[in-house]
């Protein structure tokens, strides 16, 4: 069953003469972790705020093209309806915090008193919601006085509570300690498993291996590819693109095993470590 | 690109988390003007701004917000005068829609009458609460003066007013505009409204 | 720092009662000196709202609220002691000095009335949870968008003044110029101030990013986490401030 359906999308922004993305077409399935890789200013946020309505209703600017998530056309309904279907999650941990609240708890229910969710359900949500992040304990704590990684893991939690059925993460580890970063990645990865459809602007290619479907390679607006994980990482344009290659990648690589296997790369530490035994036996690490 | 009408009440979003960052920023000015010990307030930078940016519906939020929330946190003066800092938002917003901050002359133009604005509002405030001073030592003084003198308390309390404001309400309009000059443009059209528009 | 309101969290029956008759307490009680401009008046407001700044169990907290406009009301009585226009009768002299009775009077009257003034407002600074009053007002009509807009103004403020400390140490051990003449520190002013503006413009930018994501715009009924209690003690105390508002009315028509 098909998330995320765009068609045609080109989009321009206000006071810009550039494309800010040309002609994107894609298909999302339900429950896949997609991940967005390419350089900065290649468009990936600006795909990303496209599929929540951001783009165009928040910057306006010229847009052109479909795009549909969970069966609503972006166009026809308004940001805060379509938060019910599909949430974004932001770079910056402090500027998602809306600042009106004054405890981790009252936070993530903020989105859900916008919404008018009736107070038992808002309690219930919230609390399954701080659970699954592992923030249960900072409940009480004011917002603004958590660590980076908590931080984010409360911006995914107000999202998470708004129960999407798709989410979008834009970068969500580059302000985070390594600590902060398997946070945020573990909370993914437990969403990842209750069925929801994850989408991930990352630069960082190792984890976004591991964990993704598939990859969505972008370069000046434009899709260049969009594929599994061991054929786009083991793309000998990355350097070009701005993106860098996995290091067991580049291990394989430099040992002239990609020759050997082309398109069949291993993406995971793990399994590159079971093929380079199996190439030279048990006495190489 | 059509610009909305500037007072409209249809305010988006951006606009309205421009608020709170103007009443920090007038916190912060006058944070700053008493570290390098000016010897002007210095405090609404951030109402000015937000008039420049966002229109005077906003600025005024800003300038009236800005008051009751020093109200309420440290001098419950403060609070009856966010008249007056709405009515400078006011003057700011329709007046940079007019085309009064396209050159040095026309902006110092523009401080003279905020200064002018703020003095002919808060006036009447100073004669209801306090017969007519302002607390300031400059300008109580001159009131003092003029009382003994016997000038009418309108006038003298105006004065009063007027010394304090005229030096302190023209810095800060062109403070404002030096630093929106500063800003780069895609930054600043997010706080005007306009529409979206097919490729 | 986590906000900066004077609010002293306490529990007492002043506390207990629910914004909106506080609101109305403070509204009307201010007014009422205003309405019948008579000391006698004034006074017992004062006193009335004073028993309930006691019943709140913080009083003392009023005195740093009042002592920090003390010079303010010192001058007032200087001045108007001086040069009221109406003055007539010597009150006494001191160093060549004449003060007169009916400028004092109205000095004294302008005081009481000032007084007045903060501390009744003071029942909703120290007595009244900033979030609790602002949803109070959100529940019966005021713009869910424009309660969020007060409410985040509290805790932005000194989230910026904790940026603007970096900032400040940053740009002074650049060589910044925060000693010397006036012209030095004068330049200095722009520079310091140029960049907390545009990183804050950034971040009201993000924020309203992330506050449309959580369906902030929403076009329905808003609901609330917490819940409003009014007590039957409350309806009668209401019943009670409208009352004396409707005699100060009906007493001012009659002059």
């Amino acid at each position: 069953m098909k998330k995320v359906i765009i068609e045609g999308l080109s989009y321009k922004y206000p006071l810009s003469s550039r494309l800010a993305l040309e002609d994107i077409s894609l298909t999302i399935e339900k429950g896949e972790f997609i991940g967005i890789v390419g350089k900065n200013l290649s468009g990936k946020t600006t795909l990303c705020q496209a599929l929540v309505g951001l783009v165009p209703h928040f910057y306006h600017g010229g847009f052109r093209g479909k795009v549909e998530v969970a069966g609503m056309n972006t166009m026809n309904y308004s940001i805060a309806q379509l938060a019910e279907k599909i949430g974004l999650v932001f770079q910056n941990p402090f500027n998602q915090i809306s600042g009106s609240k004054l405890t981790v708890y009252e936070e993530v229910a903020f989105g859900l008193e916008n919404l008018g969710i009736s107070r038992p359900e808002m309690i219930e949500r919230t609390e399954n919601v701080l659970k699954l992040l592992d923030i249960y304990h900072l409940k009480d704590r004011n917002p603004f006085e958590i660590s980076g990684g908590q931080m984010q893991r409360l911006a995914i939690a107000s999202i998470v509570a708004l129960k999407p059925e798709v989410i979008i993460l834009d970068e969500p580890t580059s302000q985070l300690d390594p600590q902060g970063t398997n946070e945020v990645f573990r909370a993914v990865n437990q969403l990842k498993e209750q069925g929801i459809t994850i989408i991930m602007v990352e630069h960082k290619v190792e984890k976004l291996a591991a964990y993704a479907d598939k990859i969505i390679l972008m370069s000046e607006g434009k899709i260049v590819d969009y594929d599994r994980p061991s054929n786009i990482f083991a793309r000998s344009d990355l350097k070009k693109l701005g993106v860098k290659t996995p290091i067991f990648i580049q291990a394989l690589q430099s040992l002239g095993l990609d020759k050997k296997y082309p398109g069949g790369l291993p993406v995971t530490l793990e399994d590159t470590y079971k093929l380079v035994v199996k190439e030279y036996g048990n006495d190489q690490n | 690109m059509e610009r909305k009408n500037v007072w409209s009440l249809n305010f988006s979003t951006i606009s309205l988390a421009l608020i709170p960052v103007s009443v920090g920023i007038n916190y912060v000015g006058k944070l700053f003007a008493a570290t390098l010990k000016l010897p002007l307030w210095l405090d609404s930078i951030g109402t000015i701004l937000a008039a420049m940016l966002a229109g005077p519906w906003i600025g005024a939020i800003s300038g009236l917000i800005n008051n009751v929330i020093y109200g309420i946190t440290m001098d419950a003066v403060s609070a009856i005068y966010g008249i007056t800092s709405a009515a400078i938002g006011i003057t700011v917003g329709w007046l940079a829609y007019k085309g009064w901050l396209k050159n040095w002359w026309r902006t110092v133009g523009l401080g003279i009458i905020v200064a002018l604005v703020s003095t002919i509002v808060s006036t009447p405030i100073n004669i209801k609460f306090w017969g007519g001073q302002t607390g300031n030592i400059w300008g109580d003084a001159l009131f003092a003066t003029l009382m003994a003198k016997k000038a009418s308390l309108f006038l003298a309390s105006f004065l009063d007013e007027l010394l304090v404001d005229l030096p302190d309400k023209i810095a800060v309009v062109l403070i404002a505009y030096i630093i929106h000059q500063t800003l780069p443009n895609r930054l600043t059209v997010l706080f005007s409204n306009n529409k979206t528009e097919t490729l | 720092m986590k906000s900066i309101s004077l609010y002293v969290d306490l529990d007492s029956p002043l506390h207990r009662l629910d914004p909106l008759t506080k609101i109305s307490y403070t509204l009307v009680f201010m007014l009422i000196p205003f309405l019948i401009p008579l000391k006698s008046i004034t006074l017992i407001c004062l006193g009335l709202t004073l028993s309930l700044l006691w019943l709140g169990r913080v009083i003392k907290h009023i005195v740093p609220i009042i002592s920090f406009s003390l010079f303010l009301l010192f001058t007032i009585f200087l001045i108007q002691g001086l040069f009221h226009p109406a003055n007539e009768k010597v009150a006494f002299s001191i160093l060549g000095l004449t003060f007169y009775q009916e400028g004092l009077e109205y000095a004294l009257g302008l005081s009481l009335r000032f007084i007045n003034l903060l501390c009744c407002t003071s029942i909703i600074i120290l007595a009244t949870k900033p979030s609790d009053l602002i949803q109070s007002l959100v529940r019966r009509g005021l713009s869910p968008r424009f309660g969020y807009v007060m409410s985040s103004v509290l805790q932005i403020i000194p989230q910026m003044s904790n940026t603007t400390q970096v900032i400040l140490d940053a740009q002074k051990s650049r060589g910044m110029e925060t000693e010397g003449n006036l012209f030095v520190r004068a330049k200095a002013y722009i520079p310091l101030l140029a960049p907390l503006v545009m990183s804050s413009l950034v971040s009201a930018n993000d924020r309203s990013l992330a506050l449309e994501v959580r369906a902030f715009n929403a076009q329905r009924k808003r609901t609330f986490l917490s819940e409003e209690k009014v007590t039957f003690t409350a309806l009668i105390f209401r019943f009670l401030i409208f009352f004396s508002f409707i005699s100060s009315i009906v007493w001012r028509l009659k002059q």
